[in-house]
């Protein structure tokens, strides 16, 4: 009995846990390249989500058209978010730029209520895949479509920041800033296109977790905290740390579900968070920048 | 008597005149930006002075206010204890859980502190026999003091928190000319810097983060007596990204500067309240201006605004 309560509970935490993951893809790629940690992270994945709702209702998107409705309308909220808060105040100090992406987000919210309402909304699957039985695991329809989507995601953005000259650019600056710009890349461009692919990753995240959970409001907060968790959980470092970071807290969230009360979960979770800011490796001088 | 001080005098004879006139529904949204201009003025302890960005004032506000209501529920004639009592605690909770969190940049340790604001709702809500849960709880018992009788009614609350500023705003001018608040400062400008010239950063901070959360601690004692009613919600994350806000847009380090943007932007979100749907936006475009306007008068792009 327990073994099957265990696998349920694998299950419905890998389909979170990807959504964890791209999240915190989003969060660490943003953090990198501007030392900034994004509030407004998870009112992307709302807005990302939203508008590819009502793309569904006005025009019949298939899988492929819907993906790329997703990429284009995420990057293009990423770009927009970049340009009202960062843009804006490129020389501000950290904390005033981070509370502008407070204050975004409430503006993004706020959007998000006028235009579709406070009613929680329906995305279809536009990727549906089939069921998946490992041995004594079960993965169903919805996880294997959630994982797929972050895993080609995660294994594109990794092409991309490795093989393209873009790419590398975005990676100079996360490493010095001052170097690569020596080296003559433009760190605001760079920063511009993190957001940019941070929005992507997001509007991806409310692809896979739109149909498990439907999309509301008020629920990108939460999401984007758990990125942020996941994020820390990860390192920040590398692509696939971080993902994983996301899996392994969708997991550890689905087991202590099983065990404990939702809201005491939500209290280990936190607790989690802050025991790994106090207790994990990350270099020092980075983390004075923020 | 110092500049600050004066200004401070000034600001408050002006609220308590204000105060005087004004019928009991609208003395009681003042006493509620009273609330948080008092949380602000905690928070600029940390901030401030401590150059920490915290976002744990709800958890200490929340905890001053429960730990209050349970207390003087058991205990009625217990005030002169009970609150100060619940003061100290905060303070020793704030200190203890600063220490650890020191190291972190600022942006981490907002976001730390960030989930022992959820961490606090959530234990409310888990232990609901004790604390009531999502239902929250009736206040049963106005706080007694010799001499004045109970606190009761908008008037009292507002004297109270009035006091309470004044008592901050006071305690606020006074560490930061001393060599303590010197200290503090130099940890802010140049952590290493000041670890260098030997100064115990990690205890230092830890003072002022405790200060801060005594204070929040208070203003959450009278809060709950002014509503007569706790639950989780009025402590939750709100609170404290609101109090940030408005400290970083009033400006960490100023006395009296962020305890005006309290009560013109809350002013002025109250206005905007009957809006509906529309609320939650116009909010964000509010406190967006008034964050860029901030940055475009610092960097001297908006010479309208003063500097």
């Amino acid at each position: 009995m327990l073994a099957l309560y265990l696998a349920q509970a694998i299950n419905s935490g890998l389909a979170l846990g990807a959504v964890y993951g791209l999240m915190a893809l989003g969060f660490s790629l943003v953090y990198n390249s501007s030392r900034l940690i994004n509030f407004a992270q998870g009112e992307l994945l709302l807005l990302g989500g939203l508008v590819l709702y009502s793309l569904s209702q006005a025009f019949a998107l298939g899988p492929v058209t819907a993906l790329l409705a997703t990429g284009f309308f995420g990057f293009a909220l990423g770009h927009i978010l970049y340009a009202t808060t960062m843009g804006v105040m490129l020389t501000a100090q950290p904390l005033r730029q981070l509370m502008l992406t407070v204050a975004a987000s409430l503006v993004w919210q706020g959007a998000a209520i006028l235009i579709w309402g406070k009613n929680p909304v329906k995305l279809d699957q536009f990727v549906a895949l089939p069921p998946l039985r490992l041995g004594p695991l079960f993965l169903g329809g919805n996880t294997v479509t959630s994982l797929t989507l972050a895993v080609a995601s995660v294994v594109i953005l990794s092409g991309f920041l490795t093989l393209t000259r873009t790419g590398r650019a975005i990676r100079a600056v996360s490493m010095n800033a001052l170097a690569a710009r020596l080296q003559g890349v433009n760190p605001v461009r760079a920063q511009a296109l993190s957001f940019a692919l941070s929005g992507m990753l997001a509007a991806l995240a409310a692809m896979a977790v739109g149909p498990q959970t439907m999309l509301r409001y008020d629920m990108g907060f939460g999401l984007g905290l758990k990125g942020f968790v996941a994020a820390t959980l990860g390192g920040y470092s590398s692509l696939s740390k971080v993902f994983a970071g996301g899996l392994v807290l969708g997991v550890i969230e689905a087991c202590l579900t099983l065990a404990f009360s939702a809201d005491l979960k939500e209290t280990l979770t936190y607790s989690l968070l802050v025991a790994l800011l106090v207790l994990a490796p990350i270099q020092q001088g980075r983390r004075q920048k923020v | 008597m110092t500049r600050d001080l004066r200004n401070l005098a000034v600001f408050l004879t002006a609220v308590a005149a204000l105060g005087a006139f004004l019928p009991g529904v609208h003395l009681l949204t003042l006493n509620q930006h009273l609330f948080l201009a008092a949380n602000v003025l905690a928070l600029n302890f940390c901030l401030g002075l401590g150059g920490q960005a915290s976002m744990a004032t709800g958890a200490f506000c929340g905890l001053g206010a429960y730990a209050s209501v349970i207390l003087h529920g058991l205990w009625p004639e217990g005030t002169l204890l009970i609150v100060p009592g619940v003061a100290l605690v905060a303070f020793f909770c704030a200190y203890w859980v600063s220490k650890p969190l020191e190291k972190l940049g600022e942006g981490f340790l907002a976001m730390a502190t960030l989930c022992l604001c959820l961490i606090f709702v959530n234990l409310v809500l888990t232990f609901s026999s004790v604390t009531g849960g999502s239902n929250g709880m009736m206040v049963q018992t106005a706080p007694t003091l010799p001499f004045i009788g109970e606190l009761k009614g908008d008037r009292a609350n507002f004297a109270a928190l009035l006091v309470l500023i004044a008592l901050g705003g006071y305690l606020f001018c006074a560490l930061r000319d001393s060599r303590l608040g010197r200290a503090l400062l130099a940890c802010k400008d140049d952590a290493l810097a000041a670890s260098s010239c030997g100064i115990d950063r990690v205890s230092t901070r830890a003072l002022s983060f405790g200060v801060g959360g005594a204070l929040s601690a208070l203003a959450g004692m009278v809060l709950a007596n002014s509503t007569g009613f706790i639950s989780p919600g009025q402590f939750d994350l709100g609170l404290s990204l609101k109090t940030l806000l408005f400290l970083v847009i009033g400006g960490p380090g100023r006395l009296i500067r962020p305890l005006l943007a309290v009560l013109v932007l809350e002013s002025l979100l109250a206005w905007f309240h009957a809006l509906g749907e529309a609320t939650v936006l116009v909010h964000g475009l509010i406190l967006t201006t008034a964050l860029v306007a901030g940055y475009w008068r610092e960097t001297g792009r908006l010479r309208l605004l003063p500097r």
